[in-house]
Parts: C-alpha cells; structure tokens; sequence
C-alpha cells in the first residue's frame, strides 16, 4: 500500500469529517479558498436552474492545475464526490452539487495563459469568461467561434463541459470544433494533456470524449482553444411573418437553395413580444420572425444574402429589415439574445427546454407544441436556433398557482418525448446533467449507454468525478462482463462453427 | 451462419492470413458474426475497401476478418435535413453518386473514393485537400452504430446535427481503425454542391513562401475550401481553391491573383486534373507518411522531413500550409537511411504536439521505424478505454499508437 492511500485508509477508519477535509483542503489551497459556512454556501446549492437546490459539503477554490491535483488525491483518500463548477450558468443542473460532495469551483483560475495568432489558438484557464477570449484578440481581428447567448458570464470550462453551442453554430459547429487540446486532472489525481495546437495526435481521440462530458472524467484545468478570423463581412435580415408555419418555409427554402447561413434564427409571436418589452425594439406584432446572418468573403455574401431575402419574401415574408448599420444590427441581436430573460417581463416565471428535431419538422413540431400547452393550459413562447433544429420552448407559468409548477414541468417532459419521436434530441446544447437524466433512458437503448458508461469507466473508475448526472442509472466500473449470451439462432443450431 | 468462407489471399493484413472471412449483409448478421467471434475468442481485423490496411502497425494476432463490403445500403437521406444514414462498407463515391442528384454532398474527399468505404475512412480518419474548410470526419459524424467485441450492438449520437445527450461515442470512434468496434452505420450531415468552382495554382515558391501566401489569403478574409502545394523540384506550386456561388468565387479568384501575380487561374477538367495530381503525389510509391505540426511552423517541418525525401525514390512533399499536415511519399530503396532519417525528423516536429506517421510502409521499413513514433501522453487512458470496450484484446490488437 502506497503511503497515500495508507493514510486515506486511516482517515477512512477515523471517520473523516468535513472539518478534517476542509483542513486538508486548506492545507493546499489557503484558508481562504475553502468555503464551509452555510451563508456561502447558499449560492453553490444550484446552477442556472434554481429548483432542486443540494448543499454541498464544502466548496474549494484552487488557483492552479497542481492545486486541482492535489484536491482531487485529497477527495478520493477520502472517498468524498467531486463536482466540478465553472460560472454556474448551466441549464441542466449539471453542476448542482450531490449529498456529500466537495464542489471545485474554477472560478480562480481565469487567466489567458497564451496567444498565438500565427497558429490561430488561445490557452486559457478554464474560468475565463468564453466573451474574454474574443475580446483578448478582437484587436487582431480574431476571435472565438462559439457563442453561447450567456457569453458574456460563462465559463471556457463549463463551454467545454457541456459542448457548448450558440448562434453562429450553424456554420461554425460547436465547442467540440474548436477545442485543440486540453489539460485534465483525472479521478486518480493523474494530470494528462489531450491533442495539441499540433492536429491529428496519434492514437484515440480522447479529446472527442472530453467534451461534452459533462464534468464526469475530470477536471479541466487548461483549454486550447482555435481563434479564427473575423469574416470580411457580415450581413443580416431581419424578416417578420404571419405564422411559424411561413417563416420554417423559409428556412427551409434557404437550406434548399445552397445557402449555409452563419445564423439562422427563429421567434414566434409570444417571443417577439417578449423581446420587444425587454429591449424597446419596434418589432411589429407578428406570428413569426427570422434574424439571419451571412457572412464571408463580400461578394460571396451580397449574393447570399440577396437571394435568402427574395425566397424569405416568396415564402411569404410580411417584411424584411436590414440594419443601417452595425449598430443597429447589434440591438437586433440583443432582442434576439435576451429573449430568454425578457419572457420574465410578460411572466412571473418559465422553465426553459431544449431540445433537437430534424429542420424540416419545424412548423409540425411547433403546432404539436401549442397543442400540448393548450391542453396544459399554459403558454410556450419559443425562440431558438431554426437553421439545426435546435427549440428552447419557454413554458411560462406562475409558481405561485397551486399545481401550476408540476404542470409546466410535465409540459416540459413532453416536449421533450415530442423531440425523440420526431428523431431529435433531448438536448441540443444545455446538456443532460441531472435534469434530463431520466429522459436519457428513452432517447438511448440500455446497450448505448452502457457503451457511454465504459467511456466514463476509462477515465473515473472511481466514479468520484461529478456522480448521478447524465446516466439514469450508474454502471460500476470493473464489473465482469456477465456470462456470454447465445443469440437464439446459436441456441436453435444454426450458427455454424469454424 | 451465412456470409461465413474460406480466406483467399488477398485476405491478408500486413503479411498475416486469417482462418476465415465473413462477409456479413446487415447489422443482425453484423452481430452473429461478433457474437459467434467472441465465442471462440477469435482476433479479429474489419477491412471495408481494404486501401488502408497498411495503416497502423501489424495485427498482434488475426483469426479472422471481417468485411464490410456487403453492408453498402443508404439507410436514411433526408435531403431537407441534409442527413444521411448510411451502412459502413458503401464507398463513398457510391454514396456521392446517390446524393448528387439531391445537389448535396458529403464534405470528405479522400483519397481513393471508388474503393474507400465510409467505415474505413471514419475508422482511418481519412481526408481529402477539402478538410481545409470543412474539416475531418470528426467534424461531419453526427452518428453511428457500432457493434462491439461482445457483439453487442450499440448507437452514439443521432440523426440530428446538433446534439449533445450523452457521450460523444461518433468522434472518439474516428481514427480507432476498428480497434474499439466495428462501425456498421455512420450519419453524416451533408453539404450543398457549391455552383461554381475554380482553382488559383502559384508555381515556383519556396516553403516559407508558401506559408506567407497561404496566411496571406487568410489574413485577406478570403475562404478558400483547399489549399495544398505539391513538390516540383525543389519548389512547390500552392493550389487554393474556392467554391460557392458564382460571384464568390469568381471575385475571390481575383482577390487572390491580385495577391501574388505568378498565379493561374485554372477552371473545369484542368482544374480537376490539378487536384488528381494532388492525390497521386499523396499515394505515389510505397512509403508514405503524414506528418502533422502547428501551420506556422511549416519552413521548420519542411526541413525535418527533406532528409526522409531525400531517402527515398522519386520522393515527394504535398504541404496543406493551412492545417499544418504534410505528407511524404515515394519507394522505398534504403530502409536503414529512410528508417534513421524518419528517427531523427521526430523529435523535430514534436514541439506543439506535432507527429510523424507511417501510412504505409514495406515491411523492411517497418524493421526499423515504428509506425507511430513514441506513445502518447494519455496513453495509460486509451488503453484502459481499450480495455472497457474489448476486454480480451481481440480487435486490431497491437495495431494503434502505444501499441494498443
Ligand atoms: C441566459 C442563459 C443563456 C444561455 N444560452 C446558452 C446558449 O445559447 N448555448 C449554450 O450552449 N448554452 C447556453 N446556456 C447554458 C450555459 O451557459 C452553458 O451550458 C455554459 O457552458 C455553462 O458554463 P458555466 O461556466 O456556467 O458552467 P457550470 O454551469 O458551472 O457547469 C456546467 C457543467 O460543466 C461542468 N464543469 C464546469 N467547469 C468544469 C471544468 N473546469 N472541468 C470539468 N467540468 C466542468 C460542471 O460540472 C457542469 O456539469 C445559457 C444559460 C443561460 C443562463
Ligand atoms: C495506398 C493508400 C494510401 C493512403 N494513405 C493515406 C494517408 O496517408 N492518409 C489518409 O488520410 N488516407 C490515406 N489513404 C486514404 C484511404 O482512402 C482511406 O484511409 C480509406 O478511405 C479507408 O477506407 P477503406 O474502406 O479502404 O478502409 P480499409 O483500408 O479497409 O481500412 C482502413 C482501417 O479501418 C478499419 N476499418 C475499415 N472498415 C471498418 C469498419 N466498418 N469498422 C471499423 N473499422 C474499420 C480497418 O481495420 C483498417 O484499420 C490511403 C489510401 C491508399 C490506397
């Protein structure tokens, strides 16, 4: 027995308490980076989903990849949970805390370790905020492809955790796109380093696992992320219609025509309403609007954008807006991007859903969903990504009606059984976490998972890292494969043998 | 069981003959075949066109190979989706040739594209001049099924492009060479045909010319879907390729020719003939390596892997200054010199994680120079992953990078 985990043995007997932890703790990151008092602890109880709120133990905040290493031996002598946390603005309850746990918040480590502009990459700490990449090289004329709408507060960290995606992915593709290499300090305290500025690094691509994992193989300490240059130009649309049904015509008719739009976005009335409360914006009220961005080189993107208008307006666009000039483009984009937010001007409260269908689906999906919250009884407002088929329907409701709560919950469920019955996805880019784990078992078949669990196995044996999310049920790692099972045809002799 | 028969010859892998081909014609019988394979603890090696195989390093062990080449269906194309579903053996000029008509395509143009098999190039990472705009297969999976060596079958990912429920099992399947599972279906998202085409070749340029005019179109915001200099003597001619709408291309060809005045522009069955002498220079001979680096360090690859060239007969440089790839191909006439030469441009592209891959080699080359160069840094994790999926070492044993 190594002397390390002679003293976890130790400590084991003894009964560690959270006192003893938070002293081993503060033994590496200072005493003032350990948070134990129940005052502040209150604000680690949750993420950007504030119900289903869990105290944690403690919460440590290390500066450093070596900090992170030396908690994670730490946690795992004592056999005490780890959920790391970036800036909390999950939607998914990803980094809500577990009975017993100690959080990691990386919210310390938020320094941009390098630039390389010749080789179009940044290495950042994972508690930068995903907006303080681009910023860092703007002046350059570079900046950092995804953009999730809550930019400008999360964390590189949880980008990379939940693969995170934004407007612009469309054409852009996701967090996964645009991730070079990571630093990770694994369940056994091991520090690896995934993929390079370098591409194509021999063996798997453990990198691919990595992202979008939900915080369950490790701690991301360090990111590699690609930078790329500001396209020539840019130009949006903004068109308005009768219906979702006109405008997901629409969009459908841009798809067809060749055109791959940097961002292709949908509103339905109770959005646009929404918007325009939130912002003052003097968008007229309509069934439906599109805001759409092309952009490349400037010739390639006049004809775009030229010809996305023309099929807007034979698909029966009412109007169509283009900005005078940027500034006025931006506040469009504002009205889109704090959609969310707004709903709260025309509602006490909404649950937020996620959710993927195939593009062409749109208009179907949609009604399907207004007659669903007609038999609720509550109102969805959607505002989301039209060009990947990517719905954030917003079930509005009041917590304060009895039963009301449960009820938008429920709606909220369905939705998401509407998506897997249509072939999508429960979630498009908030990620499971321990929202959505229970859905998982109907969107995936047992075998699928258990596939998944095997991956997470490789990495967390211990399965200290970020426990109960994503999986409906846990897999023990290291369980012997059962006995082998004869396909009927064998049983019935018909399977030869060689 | 059917699809079950005698090895031939041209069965074998790297110089080792197998026991028995199966040649399964659907997932289930995909299935039966694992299952039956595991039941005899048979090693076992999937060959989908069989262009690649000499990729990687030999099997440890081989009982048995399996074919994909049976499993050639469109199972799905929801062209309004830009999706496609499709079984693992079908060659992806079959699969172009189906999606054409749709004006769609499928953004990968490997070498080979007659032959290569979609699980091949998924398993292989293969890749065509056009990963300069579109990326690698990685970038363009959004599913797969796969049936593992219990015989299992499972699905990761789906049919939608953006989705993030559960583990990313699609990307981490590229570039397993069929060591983790057998890929039996793979979804794909597509692309529009692009209308128009045209192609800007600049001949005469030396490496850190090359780079400076590659950045150069970038840093001038233009978007070019390929960028590749082919080896002429001792200077390279740089090919960028633009396609889209008319207009685009047409004002981007002009762009660039603006940049540097030795440049032709060149369009229709030339244009097509260029690239075709891209990808015979990349396949020339029978040694051939890809060597990887971060893109500005082009000048400092091109002189770690001259010595390997210079080794060679009739050896040659394909540069995509853009991606920091490099191959090198020619034939083989002294192993020693090639194998020393090979040891010592490593350690020279290593800085940023850069590498040097045999693609294909002679087995008197491979005396004396590993496929893949030392193990990687997470090598302990890739073969605890290995481990979880195929815990008895029976598929491609030995094949990838560490040995795994
Ligand atoms: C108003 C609003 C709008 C949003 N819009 C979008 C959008 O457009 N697109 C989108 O994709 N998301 C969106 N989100 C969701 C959220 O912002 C993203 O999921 C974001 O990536 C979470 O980052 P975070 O730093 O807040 O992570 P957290 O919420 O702190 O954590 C998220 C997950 O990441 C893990 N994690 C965090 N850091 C690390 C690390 N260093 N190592 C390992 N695991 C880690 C956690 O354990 C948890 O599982 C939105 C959220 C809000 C509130
Ligand atoms: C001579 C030659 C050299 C080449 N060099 C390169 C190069 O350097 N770089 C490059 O990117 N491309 C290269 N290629 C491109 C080549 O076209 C691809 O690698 C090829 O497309 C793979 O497809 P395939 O069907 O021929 O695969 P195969 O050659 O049959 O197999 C390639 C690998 O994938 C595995 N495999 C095949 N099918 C499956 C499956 N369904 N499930 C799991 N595993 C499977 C095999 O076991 C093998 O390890 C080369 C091709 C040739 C002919």
């Amino acid at each position: 027995m190594t002397a390390r985990s002679a003293a976890g043995e130790a400590a084991r007997r003894e009964g560690v308490g959270a006192r003893s932890l938070a002293r081993q703790l503060a033994g590496i990151v200072g005493p003032r980076n350990v948070v134990v008092d129940p005052a502040e602890l209150l604000v680690y109880e949750c993420d950007g989903l504030t119900h289903g709120r869990v105290c944690p133990e403690l919460v440590v905040l290390p500066g450093s990849t070596e900090e992170v290493a030396a908690v994670v031996r730490v946690a795992r002598d004592a056999n005490v949970p780890l959920v790391p946390r970036g800036a909390g603005t999950g939607l998914s309850g990803g980094a809500r805390p577990v009975p017993g746990c100690a959080v990691v918040s990386l919210s310390r480590m938020r320094r941009i370790l390098a630039l390389d502009l010749e080789n179009g990459w940044a290495r950042v700490e994972p508690g930068v905020i995903n907006l303080d990449v681009t910023r860092a090289v703007a002046g350059d004329g570079f900046y950092y492809a995804p953009d999730p709408s809550s930019q400008s507060v999360c964390s590189i960290g949880g980008n990379v955790a939940e693969n995170s995606g934004g407007a612009h992915c469309l054409k852009y593709g996701f967090t996964t796109n645009h991730v070079l290499a990571a630093r990770v300090v694994l369940s056994d305290g091991a520090v690896v380093d995934l993929g390079g500025p370098a591409p194509d690094a021999p063996g798997y691509d453990l990198l691919a696992a990595l992202v979008g994992s939900e915080g369950m193989l490790g701690v991301v300490t360090e990111v590699t992320v690609r930078l790329l240059r500001k396209p020539e130009t840019t130009r949006t649309f903004f068109a308005t219609f009768p219906s979702t049904d006109e405008a997901g015509a629409a969009v459908s008719g841009i798809i067809a025509a060749g055109i791959l739009p940097a961002a292709i976005e949908m509103m339905d009335r109770l959005a646009i309403v929404a918007a325009k409360a939130a912002t003052g914006l003097d968008w007229p009220d309509v069934g439906a609007a599109l805001l759409m961005d092309a952009d490349g080189p400037r010739a390639e993107v006049e004809h775009v954008s030229a010809r996305a208008i023309e099929i807007a307006r034979a698909a029966g666009a009412l109007e169509v807006r283009v900005p005078r000039d940027e500034a006025e483009r931006q506040l469009m984009w504002k009205g889109r991007k704090s959609a969310f937010a707004a709903v709260g001007r025309i509602s006490p409260s909404y649950l937020v859903e996620d959710g993927v269908i195939p593009r062409s689906e749109i208009a179907r999906v949609l009604r399907d969903i207004a007659r669903l919250a007609d038999e609720a009884g509550l109102r969805v407002a959607n505002v989301f990504h039209a060009g990947d088929g990517n719905l954030h329907p917003l079930v509005l409701y009041d917590a304060r009606v009895p039963g009301e709560e449960e009820r938008a919950a429920r709606l909220g469920g369905e939705i998401l059984r509407l998506c897997i019955r249509y072939g999508g996805s429960i979630t498009g880019e908030h990620g499971v976490g321990a929202e959505k784990a229970a859905y998982m078992a109907e969107q995936f078949g047992p075998d699928d998972l258990d596939t998944m669990q095997r991956v997470r196995c490789a990495f967390d044996g211990a399965a200290l890292m970020n426990p109960g999310k994503v999986f409906p049920t846990p897999r023990l790692c290291g369980e012997k494969p059962g006995p082998y099972r004869p396909h009927p045809a064998e049983v019935a002799g018909l399977a030869e043998r060689w | 069981m059917s699809g079950v028969r005698a090895p031939v010859d041209g069965d074998a892998v790297l110089g080792l003959s197998p026991r028995v081909a199966l040649e399964p014609a659907s997932l289930d019988e995909a299935a039966d075949a694992m299952r039956a394979l595991a039941r005899d603890r048979a090693a076992v090696t999937f060959v989908g066109g069989g262009t690649d195989l000499e990729l990687g390093a030999p099997p440890a062990r081989l009982d048995a190979v399996l074919h994909t080449r049976r499993l050639d269906r469109v199972r799905e194309h929801a062209p309004a989706d830009q999706i496609v579903a499709v079984e693992a053996g079908m060659t992806v000029a079959a699969l172009q040739r189906h999606l054409a008509p749709h004006g769609q395509r499928l953004a990968l143009d490997p070498p080979h594209p007659e032959r290569a098999t979609v699980g091949g190039v998924v398993a292989a990472n293969a890749f065509g001049p056009r990963r300069t705009r579109f990326g690698t297969v990685r970038d363009l999976v959004i599913g797969v099924t796969i049936v593992r060596a219990d015989g299992v079958v499972a699905r990761g990912g789906g049919k939608v492009v953006k989705n993030v429920a559960g583990f990313d099992l699609p990307r981490l399947l590229c570039g397993s060479l069929g060591s983790l599972g057998l890929l039996a279906e793979v979804v794909f998202r597509l692309h529009p045909l692009p209308e128009a085409s045209a192609t800007v070749a600049v001949p005469g340029l030396a490496p850190a010319e090359v780079r400076a005019l590659a950045r150069a179109a970038l840093d001038a915001r233009l978007d070019p879907v390929a960028m590749a200099a082919l080896q002429e003597g001792d200077r390279f001619r740089l090919a960028i390729r633009f396609e889209g709408f008319g207009p685009g291309v047409h004002e981007q060809a002009e762009r660039l020719l603006a940049l540097d005045a030795r440049g032709e522009r060149i369009e229709g069955a030339d244009e097509a003939a260029l690239w075709a002498r891209h990808d015979a220079l990349r396949l020339a001979g029978d040694v051939r390596a890809k060597a990887a680096f971060p893109p500005a360090a082009l000048e400092g690859a091109v002189r770690a892997l001259e010595p390997v060239v210079a080794t060679l007969a009739a050896g040659a440089l394909v540069l995509h200054p853009a991606l920091g790839i490099a191959f090198v191909a020619g034939t083989l006439s002294r192993a020693e010199a090639t194998g020393r030469a090979i040891a010592a441009a490593r350690p020279a592209l290593r800085p940023g994680n850069g590498s040097l891959v045999l693609a294909a080699a002679p087995a008197a080359l491979r005396a004396v120079a590993d496929p893949w160069g030392d193990p990687p840094p997470a090598v302990e994790v890739m073969r605890r992953l290995k481990r979880e999926l195929d815990p008895d070492g029976r598929l491609a044993p030995g094949r990838l990078a560490g040995g795994i």
